[in-house]
């Protein structure tokens, strides 16, 4: 019995082990394979069969990308963006998520947790338009301080309802102790309770920035010169009617995908335990 | 201590940018409102919806069914791998937390990109997914994965699900931590088996977080065109084209903004009328909201 027991262990840990390997493959391959195409000249991409190594690896793609295609002046635009309307957000949700935390009426709780929850559920893009059209209005448009505005309104909700979650387990014990010492409400939040939630902090700032970085259609619709393209805009704007030259599309793919990669390397552990909180709980 | 003061620049702000937004959309729906002629801009009822249902070039049963397959076989199969993955996570081991991050980091890229990523990947001419299957002999000649009708949906679930997979596993993985050891060491006392415990300990335990994350994300993957405009924009022949890119398609394309509208206001009614009806029927389970 111990002995069958044991072979079973066995099995089952290289079972694991085995399953493990192959989802890591299958996450890691797409990625992989983008970092060789732009990594290869466009002798290289266009061949059959493949090459699953650059032979003569070349930084022409990067090359096109920086110098004809203006694609530094749309990785800052983006990250300026994206930096200040995640930070903006960031803050905004601090003070909503801390109030909401400390509120005592259960009804006031659940009339603005509906109010919250309920924008989750709208599709985003119905609000396209009458974004378009109240900005076209306000000549507000191909604006990217417009865009810094509704971006990090967009990431209000959810930043609240994860902040929430987050100050639910500061007792408030600790505050009222602060305040006792003189501080105000305010006082207390940021020079209590703020350091000991930085992990919190942490995740919520990530999941705006990896939401606003990514982000699309808006700005599609939001942006129209070229100079004031985010990098989504500016690889859409790299497919033609004739097709896509994969050496400069690979190329401004990876470098688009390097800070939201750079954002969870950094913050795994926090934007884990801020999705499933504020996702789950509530 | 009066805090509800610090509310209003989060009131403020979701009223400005969602609120009013979404009650506005909601009326250029049942209006004619396009950006070619706004001078001829007028209430005309449900003529969007008429227009999109009744669409000679465009078969709305046809984008139904696909938004109804995409969001489908998405789900239930980034729901199974997702919690295949989250299960093999569970217990520590060495190397846990670089495991975790490797098989997690798809969550934070684009999914614009991972579109064009997998666009290239099925590349009919060029793609590595052919040249797979022609090295180990499964097939004969390339298939031209998303330039074939009969290929392009099973395409772009593909694509999909390798984007969910995190998700699930991410939530799932924190549900399964938090069920108390004890109920696995009485389980396995009265002598059941894995599968015994998995569906007699485990997956009763972890019902709250199934049910809210599924409906989080049939919503999420409802909403979520990236991946489709990425590929193939909704094609070949609308085989991919679902509620949400025909919706991309009405206002970056055809600049009418009233059929674009009326098609959001169609996913949100789908949506909340799903989302009733599955509350409903979860109701005995504690839903933590």
């Amino acid at each position: 019995m111990n002995t069958r027991r044991r072979i079973n262990d066995i099995i089952g840990g290289w079972a694991r082990v085995l399953a493990l390997t192959a989802f890591v493959i299958a996450a890691i391959f797409p990625l992989y394979w983008i970092i060789a195409t732009s990594l290869k000249g466009p002798k290289e991409i266009y061949t059959f069969p493949l090459l699953y190594w650059p032979t003569a690896p070349s930084l022409g793609g990067y090359q096109k990308l920086f110098g004809f295609a203006h694609f530094w002046l749309y990785f800052r635009n983006s990250l300026v963006v994206t930096l200040a309307a995640s930070i903006g957000g960031l803050v905004v949700c601090i003070l909503s998520g801390f109030a909401l935390s400390r509120v005592h009426s259960p009804t006031r709780r659940r009339a603005s947790l509906l109010f919250l929850y309920f924008t989750q559920m709208i599709p985003g893009f119905i609000l396209m338009t009458p974004l378009y059209l109240t900005l076209a209005k306000l000549r507000l448009t191909n604006s990217l301080g417009a865009l810094v505005w509704v971006y990090g309104a967009s990431t209000i909700a959810f930043g609240t309802i994860m902040a929430r979650s987050f100050f639910d387990r500061i007792p408030v014990s600790l505050e009222e102790a602060a305040m006792i010492d003189g501080c105000g409400p305010l006082g207390a939040l940021f020079k209590v309770i703020l350091p000991v939630s930085l992990p919190g902090v942490f995740a919520i700032f990530s999941f705006a920035f990896v939401n606003i970085w990514n982000e699309l259609f808006l700005a599609v619709v939001l942006l129209s010169s070229e100079g004031k393209m985010t990098v989504p805009v500016a690889l859409n704007s790299f497919i033609s009617k004739a097709g896509v030259s994969w050496d400069v599309m690979s190329a401004g793919i990876v470098v688009a995908l390097v800070p939201t990669i750079v954002i969870f390397g950094f913050g795994q552990k926090y934007i884990v335990a801020g999705l499933t909180e504020g996702g789950v709980k509530g | 201590m009066r805090l509800g003061w610090l509310m209003i620049p989060a009131g403020l702000l979701l009223i400005v940018f969602i609120y009013y937004p979404l009650l506005r959309g909601i009326g250029i729906a049942f209006q004619h409102y396009s950006l070619l002629d706004l001078s001829a801009t007028h209430w005309n009822g449900l003529d969007n919806f008429k227009a999109i249902v009744f669409d000679a070039n465009i078969s709305f049963a046809r984008i139904l069914l696909n938004s109804l397959a995409w969001v489908l076989l998405s789900l239930v199969l980034q729901f199974v791998l997702g919690f295949c993955l989250a299960l093999l996570l569970r217990r520590p081991f060495r190397g846990r937390g670089i495991f975790t991050g490797l098989v997690f980091y798809p969550w934070a890229l684009s999914g614009f990109a991972i579109g064009l990523v997998w666009a290239w990947m099925f590349n009919g001419q060029f793609g590595v997914v052919n040249d797979v299957l022609l090295r180990s002999g499964l097939i004969s000649a390339p298939i031209g994965f998303l330039s074939d009708p009969h290929f392009a949906m099973c395409s772009v679930i593909v694509a999909n699900v390798w984007y969910g997979i995190p998700f699930f596993a991410i939530m799932l993985l924190a549900a399964l931590q938090s069920v108390p050891a004890e109920l696995y060491e009485s389980a396995a006392l009265d002598g059941a088996g894995w599968f015994r415990q998995l569906f007699n300990v485990t997956i009763p335990c972890i019902r709250p977080t199934i049910t809210s994350t599924v409906l989080l994300r049939v919503m999420w993957i409802m909403n979520f065109p990236d991946i489709i405009y990425g590929m193939t924009g909704g094609g070949p022949a609308n085989a991919t084209n679902i509620l949400a890119t025909e919706m991309i398609n009405k206002i970056l394309k055809n600049y009418d903004y009233g059929q674009g509208s009326a098609l959001g206001v169609v996913i949100m009614v789908i949506l909340f009328t799903l989302a009733f009806f599955y509350l409903k029927w979860s109701e005995r389970q504690e839903i933590a909201l």
